[in-house]
């Protein structure tokens, strides 16, 4: 009751609290992984399993909102199931991913029938210069729709509890194996989704780099993003010096037109 | 940064500063029509109270800041002091053509949307988070606070002063810098560093170690691992995930499939015994 309790309240805070303080990351897995971890009184394990999901879910943004799952309510409920049965890393990853999958259909449907429905009431207010309820409904909105987003977390874990460790005790051996194996490869689907961001044929070959640096220079990641800044920056330079010169080209090419133009007008005109 | 602040008066200072810690909360009640549009109209009412006395000119300029309104969030205080700017001209002026402040507004915020997204979640979410998962995979308890600061400090200190700098530009000098190509050349630099980490991160958080050794008498004669490891190191994490990428974007599999596709394959793995 208690601990379904404090995963709820992580939920509000870190994924809720995000969207009304914003969006400073506080909803990511790395986060809310520590937190739920500190709540339940065991911030060790939180630590190393939110860096496990973080890894999983590097490439899940919400970006035009279009996303596969939600990386909050996954993580801190995974967090509280592999916390409270003593099992590691493994057992939160295969718990989070269906919960994540769930999780965001259920805040969609948050989105579309409980906010979306006032878009209407927005518009009037606004029209009618009502400032005051509209502060009242933004933020009222917001109260509504992650309480009840936490309410999902409450009765997940107040109801699951139970079922979810009789069926990790029925997993045979060699699917728990698997699901180690899983953790390791799971990560290069966040990367996949990264790369469709990114990705353009003309700079791919950095990612490459990338790789070569640490899987056999073994640099370390902080100091992989100074030589990315570098790079970029002196590409960055360069192209500006050529954006530069295709600009002058063509004002330069008529200059010397008009010159011309001149020159013959005055040998015609004599 | 006192330059870019010097010509505005201490009264536009204000609600500026107002503006900035009103548009934390803009995606608070997001909707799918509108997005962040109340959150825009509650950021703005300060702004619209300081130029407007006139009621039937506050709430026009409230029904205009409540359209839709979608971009990156530590760019949008700019967009904000943007639009901030050309509620002062329409009040200053009464020839002023109202239409092109919202015209100017939803022109922008796609583009910086797509500059946004790029630096701050493709880029800059990514090194903080890259740093903090390795900090993390070995315990250490300071990896949140870590991945806190790397992305916020930089994030709300453009949030801040985005709000200075937008109502300072105004809005024609933002069109001659998107006209000049500067816009592409941050992007391509800021997508370069992108790769960079997100290669460097391919070989340090995917992994994967095979255990299927072949033995005669005891003796180890073949080791998959090494076998692997002399053809190129990291090769089955690097492959496997250039695979979900062609998957992703050539053959427009869904996330919660690729998700699903690497359970079902390490579970094999695992059974075979190769993992």
């Amino acid at each position: 009751m208690l601990e379904a309790f404090l995963v709820a309240f992580a939920v509000f805070i870190c994924v809720g609290g995000a969207e009304l303080a914003g969006f400073t990351m506080i909803n990511r897995p790395i986060v809310i992984g520590p937190f739920v971890g500190l709540l339940l009184g065991d911030l060790q394990t939180g630590v190393t399993i939110g860096a496990a999901l973080e890894a999983v879910f590097m490439g899940v943004v919400n970006i035009g909102g279009a996303s596969a799952a939600e990386p909050g309510i996954a993580t801190a409920v995974g967090t509280a199931f592999a916390i409270s049965m003593g099992k590691g890393t493994e057992v939160a990853l295969t718990l989070a991913l269906p919960i994540g999958i769930l999780g965001l259909q259920i805040k969609t449907i948050l989105y579309i029938f409980v906010v979306g429905m006032f878009a209407k009431k927005f518009d009037k207010l606004a029209q009618e210069g009502r400032q005051k309820e509209i502060t009242i409904l933004h933020f009222g909105l917001w109260t509504v729709n992650w309480m009840l987003y936490s309410a999902v977390a409450f009765f997940g874990i107040f109801f699951g509890s139970g079922a979810v460790s009789k069926l990790l005790n029925m997993i045979p051996d060699v699917v728990m194996n698997g699901l180690t194996v899983c953790g390791g490869l799971l990560p290069a689907v966040g990367m996949a989704m990264l790369m469709k961001m990114l990705w353009d044929n003309k700079i791919c070959v950095f990612f490459f780099l990338g790789f070569l640096c640490v899987a056999y220079l073994k640099l370390p990641l902080v100091a992989l993003a100074v030589l990315g800044v570098i790079i970029a920056f002196v590409i960055g330079m360069n192209d500006y010096d050529m954006n530069q010169l295709s600009q002058l080209r063509p004002v330069a090419a008529t200059a010397d037109l008009n010159e011309l133009d001149e020159e013959e007008e005055e040998f015609f005109n004599e | 940064m006192s330059k870019l602040t010097k010509a505005i008066s201490k009264e536009e200072k204000n609600f500026l500063r107002r503006i900035f810690w009103r548009s934390q909360t803009l995606y608070a009640a997001v909707s799918p029509a509108k997005q962040g549009a109340s959150g825009f109209c509650y950021s703005m009412m300060p702004c619209i109270n300081h130029f407007y006395k006139d009621q039937e000119q506050k709430n026009q300029a409230l029904t205009r800041s409540m359209s839709y309104f979608n971009t990156t969030i530590p760019l949008s205080t700019f967009l904000m002091g943007l639009v901030a700017s050309m509620e002062k001209e329409n009040s200053e002026k009464s020839e002023f053509d109202t239409n092109s402040i919202n015209a100017v507004k939803s022109s922008l915020m796609g583009p910086l949307a797509g500059i946004g997204d790029s630096i701050f979640w493709g880029v800059l979410r990514v090194i903080a988070a890259g740093i903090a998962v390795s900090m993390g995979q070995s315990g250490n308890i300071l990896a949140p606070i870590v991945f806190l600061i790397l992305f916020n400090v930089p994030s709300i200190l453009i949030r801040y002063y985005g709000t200075f700098l937008g109502y300072q530009l105004g809005s024609q000098y933002i069109q001659k810098i998107y006209s000049s190509g500067l816009m592409n050349i941050l992007t391509k630099a800021a997508s370069i560093v992108g790769l960079i980490m997100v290669g460097g991160m391919t070989a340090q958080m995917v992994s994967f170690t095979a255990k299927w050794s072949m033995s005669m008498k005891g003796e180890t004669i073949m080791n998959l691992q090494d076998m692997l490891d002399q053809i190129f190191v990291g090769i089955i994490p690097l492959g496997i995930t250039l695979l979900c990428y062609y998957l992703l974007k050539k053959k427009n599999v869904s996330i919660n499939v690729l998700l699903i596709g690497i359970i079902v394959l390490s579970i094999l793995l695992s059974a075979l015994g190769i993992a």
